[in-house]
């Protein structure tokens, strides 16, 4: 009887334990892993008995484990494609949740020795789509461009496709790299390269002041720039659901989009929505 | 003097020992030096053949490998039953095992060409379901030109795939109008390279000529058109989708020399035309499909189909399409038939489904007119079903679901038909098991 009664407490606190510790999983986008990080620890500072699991592996990465169940909040740096949609209805009868969380300048990164300072957008285009190779064509010294990109599981990607490119594809010469990280350091060595991504990642290079076209004038992907709408590539940052959130994951959602929420997402370098 | 000679000695022997140690750095500088030039030349080899091995898995990501297999268990009332619901039973049984589907599809997505290729292996054997070529132009991205055995582009339940799909089989009037839901040919597709946001981005169509007989030779000479028009229209902040559209098909099957076209719309006289070289097959479409989530319950998902025309079947038995060269008599009749069906979420892993449809291949004979006058030439071919499905899925992970269900199905009666004269007993419970990668 001791021996029933003991497993019947074992089993108890078994599923007493799994029960208080609830686990939500976030995983998608690189450009928001480092935020998605900082929101976990310190929401699980004030809610011991909540535990959150960040990982990368890009926007797509994520909305796909969204669609197959396992993850519970994609995270993603461009807004969900229609063809997701689709399959996210297929399986779970619903559009998905889609929830703006902060504002992004996606920059236009250049080596710190590199002389231009300025580009348009058709410039930037005109780089990445293989028009133009040398720096010397847009003001810069008798150099080829070393292109860096992202790969095709980024939102990034993605986004700086159909928002700069216009659709159009990439120079066959882009070096696509596994993370923004990787961009950056890849252009922190090498003097004659050009990389994108967010505002957060601009450690040891510089960022090219980007003008809508060849008479406007130039920003730069600062605060100010980017709320007045001047900065020309901005885009969300998105955390994406299978429905309506309800219980823990309501109040982590409404928590990342409180002041303390919002706060760290001017800290990580980034804009916030509210 | 001895003090000069021992301050002397010691000096020495200090810079002898710094000169050392100098020495000893500088090798060790060297070294050093030596040892970061090797790391370098093998973080170089490194990256050349990350390089090389990114542009092999590049190159292989474009290659897709994707399949399921559906093995079921089902038991119908008594032995032997004609069956919509996995195929007829065979005689003295009144429960099996099957494979349903065992799908490999292999596809090549360049991006804006796509390869594809699908087969079919069950215990029945082994048979062709998808093979063609997808084009898209470069320029705007939005229009595309499919070649070769693939769905055709009519109403919502062809192109939703088994796999996908909630109840075990799609509805009877889908079942009899499109057999085997592919066929040969080519389609125009337009689908909008635009953001969702955009109003054209609202809106589709694909359509196309096709042969006409399922996964089939070629028989005549007539090609049938294919089409549909989809909207989708999105409200995210109501968490409601309502999606739905338009199809057409203009058609025809050949009639065999000497052989006649029966119009069965008459209880008493069926018309014959023997001049007519095609019969007609004509049917319009509408669908719908609204994704909303309730208070409390959840998601869910109200999907219906109307389609109604004109359906030349091979006999007074049948008003299933033909799918090869008809040798004797065909048989024209206005058909009309729907479904309903509802998928009710419980939670991210279950599924309870309910499902209606209903089929009438003749509208214009019901009850005892049919088989009560033999030239009417109406029969088994004629009589209205209606089924009703109850269910429950279950998702086991990303893999694996069950389905359990069971079809109710009810028969019109004529009392001119001994075998139809009353409700046949024809239910069927399903159990499947499906994995899908």
């Amino acid at each position: 009887m001791k021996k029933i009664i003991l497993l019947l407490v074992i089993t108890a606190m078994a599923f007493g334990f799994t029960y208080d510790n609830k686990v939500i999983t976030v995983k998608g986008s690189d450009t928001m892993v480092i935020l998605a990080q900082r929101w976990a620890e310190k929401y699980m500072e004030s809610h011991p008995g909540i535990t959150i699991q960040v990982t990368g592996g890009g926007s797509g990465i994520g909305l796909a484990a969204l669609i197959n169940g396992s993850t519970d909040i994609a995270n993603a740096s461009r807004p969900m494609k229609p063809s997701e949609r689709e399959k996210l209805k297929q399986r779970y009868n619903s559009l998905g949740v889609e929830v703006k969380t902060a504002k992004d300048g996606l920059s236009v990164y250049l080596n710190e020795k590199n002389p231009v300072k300025e580009l348009s957008i058709q410039q930037v285009k005109d780089i990445y789509t293989g028009k133009i190779t040398n720096w010397k064509d847009v003001g810069g010294k008798d150099a080829k461009i070393i292109v860096y990109g992202r790969e095709n599981s980024s939102g990034t990607y993605v986004y700086f496709k159909d928002n700069v490119l216009g659709g159009q594809d990439f120079t066959s010469t882009m070096q696509s790299m596994p993370g923004t990280s990787a961009v950056v350091n890849a252009i922190v060595k090498d003097a004659n390269s050009i990389g994108f991504g967010g505002a957060a990642y601009a450690k040891g290079i510089k960022f090219a002041a980007v003008k809508k076209d060849a008479s406007s004038k130039a920003y730069i992907p600062t605060e100010e720039n980017i709320k007045s709408g001047n900065y020309p590539i901005t885009r969300y940052l998105y955390l994406y659901l299978k429905t309506r959130p309800s219980d823990e994951m309501k109040d982590y959602i409404d928590w990342i989009l409180s002041a303390e929420g919002q706060s760290i997402v001017t800290k990580v370098g980034y804009f916030p929505v509210r | 003097m001895k003090k000069y000679v021992l301050l002397i000695v010691l000096s020495l022997a200090v810079l002898t020992k710094i000169s050392a140690q100098e020495d000893s750095i500088k090798t060790t500088t060297e070294d050093l030096k030596a040892k970061i030039e090797e790391l370098k030349g093998q973080v170089e080899g490194l990256n050349e053949s990350y390089l090389e091995t990114k542009a092999t898995v590049d190159a292989l990501k474009k290659i897709k490998l994707s399949g399921y297999i559906q093995a079921q268990f089902q038991s119908a009332e008594i032995d032997g039953i004609s069956s919509f619901s996995g195929g007829n039973f065979a005689a003295g049984l009144h429960n099996r095992f099957i494979i349903r589907r065992g799908r490999l599809k292999v596809a090549y997505d360049n991006d804006i060409t796509n390869y594809v290729l699908q087969i079919d292996a069950t215990e029945k054997g082994l048979g062709l379901k998808d093979a063609y070529v997808l084009f898209k132009e470069p320029w705007l991205k939005s229009f595309g030109l499919k070649a070769g055995v693939f769905d055709r582009p009519f109403g919502f339940e062809i192109s939703y795939s088994s796999s996908s799909r909630e109840a075990p089989e799609r509805s009877r009037m889908y079942q009899t109008l499109f057999p085997g839901e592919r066929d040969l040919g080519v389609s125009f597709e337009y689908s909008p390279y635009v953001p969702f946001e955009d109003f054209l981005g609202h809106f589709n169509f694909k359509g196309g000529f096709f042969a006409g007989n399922g996964i089939n030779p070629e028989v005549d000479n007539q090609k049938d058109f294919i089409g549909r028009l989809g909207f989708s229209l999105p409200f995210y902040e109501e968490n409601l989708a309502i999606d739905g559209g338009v199809s057409m098909y203009v058609g025809g099957v050949k009639l065999a020399a000497g052989k006649s076209i029966f119009t069965v719309n008459n209880p008493t006289l069926a018309t014959a035309d023997t001049k007519t070289t095609y019969a007609d097959r004509n049917y319009l479409g509408l669908d719908m499909q609204v994704y909303y989530a309730l208070p409390l319950l959840g998601n869910f998902t109200l999907r219906g189909e109307y389609i109604s025309g004109k359906q030349p079947g091979g006999s007074a038995a049948s008003s299933s399409s033909p799918t090869a060269l008809q040798a004797g008599d065909l048989y024209l009749r206005n058909f009309s038939g729907y479904y309903l069906n509802y998928v009710q979420n419980l939670g991210d892993k279950n599924q309870f489904i309910l499902k209606y449809d209903v089929y009438d291949p003749n509208t214009d004979v019901a009850g005892d007119q049919i088989g009560a006058v033999a030239a009417a030439k109406l029969g088994a071919g004629d009589i209205k079903y209606s089924t009703l499905g109850i269910g429950l899925v279950h998702y086991w992970d990303d893999n694996i679901k069950f389905v359990f269900y069971y079809d109710s199905v009810s028969n019109e009666t004529s009392s001119k038909l001994a075998a139809l004269n009353s409700d046949l007993r024809d239910n069927v419970f399903t159990f499947r098991i499906q994995y899908k990668f």
